[in-house]
């Protein structure tokens, strides 16, 4: 265990609680990015993108082509990935619930996006209450190389693995969220585009007796 | 065998090889990358998928009329590039919703549920078991194939895939293979020179993390009991390699009918154990095609 | 010197627990042996840790807000009585890391952010034969859980780490 690890983490969490707007993006944007560089071990993403191909060729074989099946079944294995994920994310971040959504969507896009798949979504499209949001993704290394068959492009959300592990990571952290594609360029549209739709937080726990 | 020597055709002199080498490890570096963690977690979860997918398929009709209604839904956005958010919200309520439904669904057990499912199924349900095994082999197979089309494609000149007979494939699998996807070689490599290899993993990097849960602590129990238990759960993992194994060999002209690829649990120094996976892995790789390739040559 | 070291899930469950047995011969190689592991002795007690912690949590919470509108951390990090001190620390994932130890030393949040990162997610998170939630059924939610961590890699790596300290 190295001492100055411990001690940035609890130097980070007091960052935290003292900035605010583009001071806290400003922020998670150098702490996402230094511990991709300097905590992650890495793998090819070709090799990553490959085999994420190969997954959906099998869904795409076994379901014959029945593209709601095929959307169903990445979220789902996004799911089970996300809920473990998140607390490898934790433990390497040390990072504390997030107070609104708006930071939220901060340490989504320029942590948990930098530290997993090295890209940085942009984030838009508040609704008014700023409880949901928009991730573009101006790259998405998932799909990179990858040509739609025709009848697929009506269909199928190529990348539904992300809004799974999206759902299962945030769900861990006790908001209950919609998350779903309204675009994607592999469908031929202009942009790729995850809608995050908080429902609510959920309700901690209280053991039997305390309420 | 030198590192540097591995594949050399005998054109190049050793420092030639050594610069290439370091060349090609450099360029590699440059490459585009992604978290190593998040890459393991998803071949490891092709497991319980395969659980997944067999338990959808044998199910038969009782998702039928739901999937009738999400297809519906989602025709009806057929839209045009237009990025209207009214559009896009209702969009969303269609994605976010089948979301939602799936991960209420019944295909939602958690993966270790299904792994301790499926490992009571070798009994109760063969054929489905072995179905289940298949697909994991399957999708192995298909990494493989793409992952040779992907080391030729990375341009590593010390790989001369016309003149790699059957011993140089092995080597390629044993040192480029297992190191671009599990992040380590394959320890032990043995030949007969007839066809049958023999390649040892003592830390097959996927399962390091894997130990089974009991009911009670593990101390009170019979510990062959459990290292039993455990090796049956873990067993479907892998026919992931042995699927790898045998799709670079199809790739290289091995038809997957000629080549039997089987892996089996061996022990490992006490030593090397320490609170990891208590086996090492043995793949027994055999040519069973009489005829073999640089004999045909000869 | 420690006592004791508990885990607690978001359901209020109580779902590793290890007690070393006070004044037992700690010099002993074989000291692993002494005090239990997920006792069914000690459910009792873990109850009313949980249930003292949550309390207290819930009071630096509501004092949090009232002082200012930043909730960030104000989780408990230690309790000191005359004779322990309880050190904890929680998990944005609702999981609660808790060591009971002498009043010697301060500061443990090191250790169980090491357990944490190092030990809870290699051998339990990454475990795929590990469940990610201890307790899916309703009925093991609010305390009344069952299910504990009993996979031995967690449990020898976790004695080895905390065997130094141990005196």
């Amino acid at each position: 265990m190295s001492k100055s690890r411990s001690s940035s983490l609890s130097t980070h969490a007091a960052n935290l609680s003292s900035k605010t707007g583009a001071n806290q993006s400003k922020f998670f944007k150098t702490f996402g990015d230094d511990i991709w560089k300097n905590k992650i071990e890495k793998v090819n993403a070709e090799l990553f993108i490959m085999t994420y191909g190969v997954i959906v060729q099998q869904l795409c074989q076994d379901f014959n082509n029945d593209y709601m099946k095929i959307n169903e079944n990445l979220f789902s294995m996004g799911y089970n990935i996300g809920v473990r994920l998140i607390e490898d994310f934790l433990a390497r971040t040390a990072l504390p619930r997030c107070p609104n959504m708006i930071m939220t969507s901060e340490v989504i896009t320029k942590v948990a996006f930098k530290v997993f798949l090295n890209i940085t979504p942009v984030v838009d499209n508040w609704s008014s209450n700023k409880d949901t949001f928009s991730l573009i993704l101006v790259e998405n290394p998932l799909a990179e190389f990858v040509d739609l068959p025709h009848d697929a492009k009506k269909q199928l959300w190529y990348s539904n693995i992300i809004c799974g592990v999206l759902k299962g990571a945030l769900e861990m952290v006790q908001l209950d969220c919609d998350i779903g594609f309204v675009s994607d360029v592999l469908r031929g549209d202009a942009s790729t585009e995850i809608r995050v739709k908080l429902n609510k937080i959920l309700k901690d726990e209280i053991p039997l007796g305390e309420d | 065998m030198p590192h540097q020597q591995r594949y050399n055709n005998g054109s190049m002199t050793n420092n030639e090889a050594i610069e290439r080498q370091r060349q090609y490890e450099m360029f590699q570096e440059s490459l585009p990358k992604v978290n190593k963690i998040l890459f393991q977690m998803i071949l490891n979860e092709i497991i319980p998928l395969s659980v997944r997918i067999e338990n959808q398929l044998t199910q038969g009709n009782e998702f039928q009329n739901d999937t009738k209604l999400d297809t519906l839904g989602d025709s009806s956005f057929d839209k045009a590039s237009d990025l209207d958010n009214i559009t896009k919200l209702k969009d969303l309520s269609i994605n976010a919703k089948a979301n939602s439904e799936t991960h209420l669904g019944n295909i939602s057990s958690p993966d270790d549920v299904l792994i301790y499912k499926l490992s009571q199924s070798v009994d109760e349900n063969e054929n489905k078991y072995n179905n289940i095994l298949k697909r994991i082999r399957d999708i192995g197979i298909k990494i493989g194939t793409k992952l040779v089309n992907l080391l030729i494609f990375t341009n590593n000149i010390n790989l001369n895939f016309k003149e790699m007979d059957l011993l140089l494939i092995m080597k390629f699998i044993c040192r480029d293979v297992w190191k671009h996807v599990f992040g380590k070689q394959i320890d032990n490599l043995k030949t007969n020179h007839r066809g049958t290899f023999y390649l040892t993993d003592l830390e097959y990097p996927l399962l390091q993390s894997f130990c089974i849960e009991t009911n009670t602590i593990p101390s009170q129990l019979n510990e062959e009991f459990i290292l039993n238990k455990e090796s049956k759960l873990v067993e479907p993992f892998l026919e992931l390699p042995v699927g790898i194994i045998k799709g670079v060999l199809l790739s290289l002209g091995y038809p997957l009918d000629e080549v039997i690829c089987l892996a089996t649990f061996i022990d490992k120094p006490k030593e090397r154990i320490k609170n990891s996976f208590p086996k090492g892995i043995s793949f027994h790789v055999q040519i069973t095609k009489s005829f073999l390739p640089q004999q045909q040559k000869q | 010197m420690i006592y004791s070291f508990w885990i607690f899930d978001k359901h209020c469950n109580c779902i590793f627990e290890r007690e070393w047995t006070l004044g037992s011969n700690t010099n002993n190689p074989n000291a692993l042996s002494s005090g239990t592991i997920n006792s069914k002795q000690n459910d009792e007690i873990g109850k009313l840790l949980y249930g003292m912690i949550f309390s207290l949590n819930s009071i630096t919470q509501k004092l949090s807000t009232s002082i200012s509108d930043n909730q960030i951390n104000n989780n408990i990090r230690s309790i000191s009585t005359g004779k322990f001190r309880i050190h904890t620390m929680q998990t944005a994932t609702g999981l609660w890391f808790i060591l009971i130890t002498d009043f010697k030393q301060q500061n443990y949040s090191q250790v169980l952010h090491y357990i944490y990162s190092h030990i809870y997610i290699k051998h339990v998170v990454h475990n795929f034969l590990s469940p990610y939630d201890f307790a899916l059924n309703p009925k093991e939610q609010r305390g009344q859980g069952v299910k504990k961590i009993n996979n031995r890699h967690f449990i020898n790596t976790l004695e080895a780490f905390l065997q130094s300290m141990l005196n």
